[in-house]
């Protein structure tokens, strides 16, 4: 029920470590994947949030692409040498 | 149907402090709103505390206004203000923390220095910088700023929470709110006015119209002709973001107040005008004014252009012809008082307490006869001296 | 003074122009950009995502595709079909706002540059979004929208372990499937109502024995599979620290009464789709509340013509209605718009399209009939969250909070209460809290609808400002 493996996958750095990801997904889909769930902090309360509508109405999912800041993760594709920064990314 | 000791026809930031001042005193009081509490300028005001000599003319403003004739009213402002959280036991997010006046031109150097002058005539005290040393002091300042005021005492309170707390202190003191009521007449019986309102009347003594845009219609239902123009002009503010501007930067030239609130969002105001003014409903913001007022705030704090813009509104305000603030009692109409105009959100807690004082004939902090209405209800001079050219009166009964 | 006096709205904005302007790429916007380009229009297609086809038929690219497969083929051959016609497509551009003319479209660019719009016909497709009520933890990341699901499964992603869905509404059955394809156990699909046990309403339904049998097949998927199928129940609560690791299930007639705990690593909810209708507000168009959704719909002739008579709204944006019907109004906007542009398309085809729009709506009206009116589920699950609950998930603003500002001396309406609290004042601009906000504020006079606002999304200074001197637009 997995996914066959087709593509040959791509790699990107999340967080400044290289991983592999398969090419065409989402970068939401990407970290999900990666098991992340933690794609940026609350600024009220401190805490972790993930990805929540999927569609880009919630922004729970934003990230930063390749120094671009607040990028809606679910709207945005994967790119061979892609340079995903969660908020964990961030403040290390 | 009941009687009050004070009836406020208003419950924005100037109606909502009158009537603690009053309940305060021990006096019954009856705010009255046509719509919700704090919901149209004092509710949309930038929140600013303006103790510095203020710049003359918002975008649009055909008089300039009288700059050191507000001195002592934004002197008397700033020490209110000090004590404003402790008297309310609330957070208003007050935030004393200075501010900047910048210029950029050789023309704009000079009203500083001008200004200067003033504020140390008025024992107010601001220290004139030059570029250089504006930017040591606030780096976050662009190339282009050739000059700034510093006045340690500028800052700003949270404008959505200001007048609620001084209704919710009103109440514990006893005064009642009575909002989406509006006030359809103000008759005069004997030696007390009848306010009526479509759930019925209430007579009282005294009457205070703080009323914002709708002054001139309020003064109307009692026969007297207040001068006032209602303008809106709109705020735009961005996302959160980290501590970054800590003081109120404004610009002597240009309608221009930035700084970071509470919460975290930078708010962007200055007086723009908004796309439409509404006061049947809700008046809008516009693109014009967005992009007016952003350009000019990038330029004097170019960090701002990788923030992101959340939200924008407009709200109204009500100017005098003279763009100056009017307070006090309204010639020949015994027991009306009035208290609007310009920095109104900045001067609230001292024109709640003149208003207070003078209701129960004492004298206020400060000598506002200057500011006293019958410059309003005298006959106009001519046809030249009527309203000035950014007046769009709406229709809108109070 | 009038604003018009400062002049040029967005310095150096590059400007567009077109007889036609569609926003939205999803099924509606499609369709009626195929149709206004075949009936001769000149097409501009603006649409936010990456590629065209909005949330239904929305495609991973093409190395997903063969590796999982095209879940709705017929949404590519709709897209290719769109640019063959010569539709000028601009997918990765947010329109954000409305020109104070109130006709001007403004965008922005993937890269940020600010775009002016022009055209003579503007067609909303601005799509729905999912209906959230908020409960305690549902803050907590692995608690997502059904939709969230959806899109993630056909992207090949396994969410979790185990999950639950739940929430009310048809759309909950295929995506407990779509998780079960990806090796997702589902512990247990939670349904508000009880559709699935139909009252006497329900059965005029059974005239469209088709779609019924559609979900019938994926509930016997979900049988076969052993996920429990709860009827008249709802979260009650998320448990986690950090994520989610358990959901407590409850009777929604009676919440006293737990259904179940299950322990799991995602858990989905939803309560239907909301009409964005903010776009055609900022047009200046008419709106009405809708009373079984309480939904802000815009007010529209039947071939999608809004009171602005240049306006259109189409697809979801004009009522959640499933996507066979927003191709039907994106196909009946854009034939009203070529005959009002003296280009008459063919009459019969115009009446074969409003007797298959009415077949369709009746089909919509009996499913709705089938689950609760969110007009009277939102308010009852947003009265029994307790205090402690977030309902502005943004500006971490609770229950307790909101209560006690909609009880505020001298009354209050949503305005009042969002800025007495901030709640709705975040980074969604209220689209998740909105329903709840509502509906915990009181009956009472004033507004109570959460106004529409420039911009429609966070906006990059930038766009506003334009390009620096001697940089590219």
């Amino acid at each position: 029920m997995t996914p066959r493996t087709a593509a040959a996958q791509v790699e990107v750095t999340v967080d400044g470590r290289p991983v592999l990801v398969r090419p065409g997904t989402s970068v939401a889909a990407a970290l999900l994947e990666q098991g992340r769930w933690d794609f940026r902090v609350d600024p009220v309360s401190g805490r972790d949030r993930g990805p929540y509508c999927g569609m880009g109405v919630c922004l729970e999912c934003e990230v930063t692409v390749d120094g671009r800041a607040h990028v809606r993760s679910c709207l945005e594709r994967v790119r061979a040498g892609m340079r995903i920064d969660t908020a964990a990314g961030e403040d290390a | 149907m009941s009687g009050y000791d004070a009836v406020v026809v208003g419950a924005g930031v100037l109606g909502a402090a009158t009537a603690l001042e009053l309940a305060e005193a021990g006096l019954s009081v009856l705010v009255l709103d046509r719509g919700a509490p704090n919901r149209e300028g004092s509710g949309t005001t930038a929140g600013n505390l303006h103790i510095q000599a203020v710049h003359t003319r918002r975008p649009g403003q055909a008089v300039p206004l009288d700059s050191e004739g507000l001195l002592p009213a934004q002197k008397a402002a700033d020490g209110l203000w000090a004590q404003a959280e402790e008297r309310l036991d609330a957070d208003l997010e007050v935030r004393r923390n200075g501010g900047f006046m910048v210029a950029e031109t050789a023309e704009q150097r000079q009203e500083l220095r001008t200004k200067h002058v003033w504020e140390r005539r008025a024992g107010l005290e601001t220290e004139l910088l030059d570029g250089d040393a504006a930017r040591a002091a606030l780096p976050l300042l662009g190339p282009t700023v050739t000059a700034a005021t510093w006045c340690p005492h500028d800052g700003y309170a949270n404008p959505l929470k200001a007048a609620p707390a001084y209704l919710a202190a009103a109440g514990r003191r006893g005064a009642r709110v009575e909002a989406f009521t509006p006030v359809t007449g103000l008759e005069r019986r004997g030696a007390a006015w009848r306010v009526r309102t479509p759930r019925g009347h209430h007579d009282t003594p005294v009457v205070v119209n703080t009323a914002g845009p709708w002054i001139s219609d309020v003064g109307a239902l009692a026969g007297v002709d207040l001068r006032m123009s209602p303008v809106a002009i709109q705020m735009h503010v961005t996302v959160r973001e980290r501590p970054v501007l800590h003081h109120l930067v404004q610009h002597i030239g240009e309608g221009m107040s930035v700084k970071q609130v509470t919460a975290g969002n930078l708010l962007l105001g200055g007086g723009w005008p908004a796309r439409r003014m509404d006061l049947d409903g809700r008046s809008s913001a516009g693109v014009a004014g967005l992009a007016g007022n952003v350009a000019q705030a990038a330029r004097i704090l170019p960090f701002l252009a990788r923030l992101r813009l959340l939200r924008m509104w407009a709200g109204p305000l009500a100017a005098t012809p003279d763009e100056m603030p009017v307070i006090g009692p309204v010639p020949g109409r015994e027991g009306l008082y009035v208290a609007g105009g310009t920095y109104a959100f900045t001067f609230a807690p001292l024109w709640g307490e003149t208003l207070g004082r003078m209701i129960r004939g004492q004298s206020p902090r400060i000598d506002v006869s200057a500011f006293a209405p019958d410059r309003l209800t005298a006959p106009a001079g001519g046809a030249d001296t009527a309203v000035p050219a950014h007046t769009e009166k709406g229709t809108a009964p109070c | 003074m009038s604003a018009d006096t400062f002049a040029p709205s967005l310095p150096a904005a590059a400007e567009l122009s077109a007889d036609a302007a569609v926003v939205g790429a999803g099924p509606a916007g499609l369709a009626a950009a195929l149709e206004l380009a075949r009936g001769g229009l000149d097409v501009l297609l603006l649409d936010e995502q990456a590629e065209p086809g909005g949330q239904y038929y929305r495609r991973p690219g093409p190395e997903v595709l063969d590796a999982v497969g095209d879940h709705r083929p017929e949404g590519g051959r709709l897209v290719a079909r769109v640019r063959a016609a010569g539709v000028r497509v601009l997918s990765g551009h947010t329109v954000w706002g409305v020109d104070d003319d109130r006709r001007t479209l403004l965008a922005a660019s993937p890269g940020g540059a600010a775009l002016r719009v022009r055209a003579r016909w503007v067609v909303a497709a601005t799509g729905a979004y999912e209906r959230s009520v908020p409960f305690p933890g549902w803050q907590l990341p692995g608690v997502v929208t059904p939709g969230l699901a959806q899109h993630m499964s056909a992207e090949g992603v396994r969410l979790g372990r185990r999950a639950v869905v739940a929430g009310s509404g048809p759309f909950l059955l295929p995506v407990a499937c779509a998780l079960l394809e990806r090796g997702v156990r589902v512990a247990a699909v939670a349904e508000a109502g009880r559709p699935y046990t139909p009252g006497p309403a329900a059965l005029g339904a059974l005239r469209f024995p088709a779609r019924l049998a559609e979900l019938a097949s994926y509930a016997a998927r979900l049988a076969r599979h052993g996920v429990r199928l709860h009827q008249d129940t709802v979260v009650a609560r998320a448990h986690g620290a950090d994520r989610v690791e358990a959901a407590t299930l409850v009777r929604f007639s009676d919440p006293g009464e737990v259904v179940a705990r299950h322990d799991v690593d995602l858990l989905c909810v939803g309560y239907g789709f909301r009409p964005q209708a903010d776009l055609a507000q900022l047009l200046g168009c008419a709106v009405d509340r809708d009373p079984a959704t309480g939904d802000t719909v815009p007010r529209l002739t039947p071939a999608g013509r809004a009171s602005v008579p240049h306006v259109y709204v189409v697809g979801e944006a004009a009522g959640a209605a499933g996507a066979p019907t927003a191709l039907a109004r994106g196909r009946a906007a854009a034939l009203d718009i070529l005959a009002a542009s003296g280009r008459a398309p063919d009459r019969g085809e115009r009446r074969r399209l409003a007797v298959r729009m009415a077949s369709l709506a009746r089909f919509t009206r009996l499913t709705a009939a089938l689950y609760p009116a969110p007009a009277e589920l939102v308010p009852a699950l947003a009265r029994r969250l307790p205090g402690s609950a977030l309902v502005c998930r943004c500006e971490c603003v609770t229950a307790g909070a909101v209560r006690g500002a909609a009880a505020a001396a001298g009354g209050s309406d949503v305005p009042a209460v969002k800025g007495g609290t901030r709640a709705g004042m975040g980074l969604c601009q209220a689209r998740e809290c909105g329903p709840a906000l509502e509906a915990l504020r009181a009956d009472g006079p004033g507004t109570g609808a959460v106004p529409a606002r420039v911009p429609l999304r966070p906006l990059p200074l930038a766009a506003v400002l334009g390009p620096a001197p001697g940089e590219d637009a």
